[in-house]
């Protein structure tokens, strides 16, 4: 029962490293941490046992570790000896943790470094003009108005708004036929 | 709709139209040829100062009567590519010209530019002036692959950095990340298959 406890503590204080560290949730703090989860434990050891997780967890995001390598990692971790070694609770918690965590945790600190803008979304539809101010306009065919969501990561959206006439949607499809084929160039190399 | 009780001008005849086939009433065919050509390039959106200055200084039109009468010109071609030719049929448009007492050889030289293959050009021009939202005029892309990133040892994470110019002037940069860009190259596949579909129904062929 004991031991379940710890466990839940454990992974509550991983959970919340991570909300700080790579979800950028700066209210989460380590006297937070301290105070709802580990509130009997001394300071000092609170700050040891935060400071090694933290440590532990950004080695494991910047390797981006598979399940081989975070075996490896935490067998080799749980060797050491003295204060700097990972108990087995430890290693276990971190492995549950990074199971469920490791691709949101990646896209999250791959969105950190990104600073130009990113597409956030986008909407269409397609009209028919019917009508103008000098008249009937039978004459022009479809025309597409697309909104692009865009904006920086932690601010506001911008929008821009676009009008294409079937030739220009092309164009654009050609280009993006382009792209791909530039992408797929790179994934088939790596 | 009813083809022969008004005007294609309206029930009231516009002042400068009422003006104009007063003041054509000794003018030669060949001057009148010349003046039409400068309002439908002028209704082309073309610059036609040059060419109605000519007009002015060769002519023994005064200067007044000559603006007269091309303001009426301006008015009967403006005012007759406005209706699409299913509603207005030459032959209702020729009436209403008669009607005005404007010469014959005039009349068909009106409606060969409003009927004949000047039409489209006329429309397209005209269509230049209706509100729009900003084109693309230039896109630019660039695939970037991020090879390791200050908490990141090995990201190799493609994305895209497009930079559209709009027609307003005004230029947009942003990132599409790969999923992103899937979702965007949909949308526009998409969005070109409604254009396309639309086209092929008969939704383009309604008219009263």
């Amino acid at each position: 029962m004991a031991d379940a406890e710890a466990a839940k503590r454990l992974s509550g204080l991983l959970n919340g490293i991570a909300q700080s560290v790579f979800y950028q949730k700066s209210d989460v703090t380590e006297q937070l941490l301290k105070a709802e989860l580990f509130p009997e434990l001394p300071l000092g050891e609170f700050t040891a046992l935060h400071d090694k997780m933290k440590g532990l967890l950004r080695s494991m995001a910047s390797a981006d570790m598979d399940h081989a390598q975070l075996e490896a990692f935490l067998t080799a971790q749980t060797r050491k000896q003295g204060s700097g070694g990972v108990s087995a609770e430890q290693a276990a918690a971190l492995s549950r943790f990074w199971k469920s965590q490791r691709v949101r945790v990646r896209e999250s600190v791959l969105a950190q470094s990104r600073w130009e803008p990113g597409l956030r979304g986008i909407s269409w539809r397609v009209d028919l003009q019917a009508a103008d101010s000098q008249g009937v306009a039978a004459h022009s065919g479809p025309v597409a108005l697309v909104e692009l969501e865009v904006g920086r990561t932690g601010q506001d959206s911008e929008f821009v708004c676009l009008e294409f006439d079937e030739a220009r949607v092309n164009r654009v499809l050609k280009k993006m036929a382009d792209i791909q084929e530039s992408m797929d160039r790179i994934i088939q190399q790596t | 709709m009813a083809a022969k009780d008004s005007s294609f001008l309206g029930s009231r005849i516009p002042p400068e139209i009422e003006s104009m086939s007063k003041n054509l009433k000794d003018v030669d065919h060949e001057m009148f040829r010349k003046i039409l050509k400068a309002v439908v390039s002028a209704l082309e959106g073309k610059d036609s100062r040059e060419v109605m200055k000519a007009i002015a200084e060769s002519s023994a039109i005064p200067q007044e009567r000559l603006s007269y009468i091309i303001s009426g010109m301006y008015r009967v071609l403006s005012e007759a590519i406005r209706i699409p030719t299913s509603s207005l049929k030459q032959e209702a448009f020729k009436e209403d010209l008669r009607e005005l007492r404007i010469p014959e050889d005039f009349i068909t030289d009106f409606s060969s530019v409003v009927f004949g293959n000047r039409r489209a050009a006329l429309e397209a021009a005209s269509s230049q002036k209706d509100p729009h939202l900003p084109t693309v005029e230039d896109l630019k892309w660039r695939v970037d692959v991020a090879i390791s990133t200050s908490s990141l040892a090995r990201a190799l994470q493609p994305s895209v950095l497009m930079q559209m110019k709009l027609s307003d002037g005004t230029f947009h940069r942003f990132e599409v990340p790969v999923s992103k860009f899937q979702e965007l190259r949909y949308n526009v596949a998409l969005i070109l298959k409604e254009m396309n579909d639309l086209e092929k129904r008969s939704i383009l062929k309604i008219q009263d």
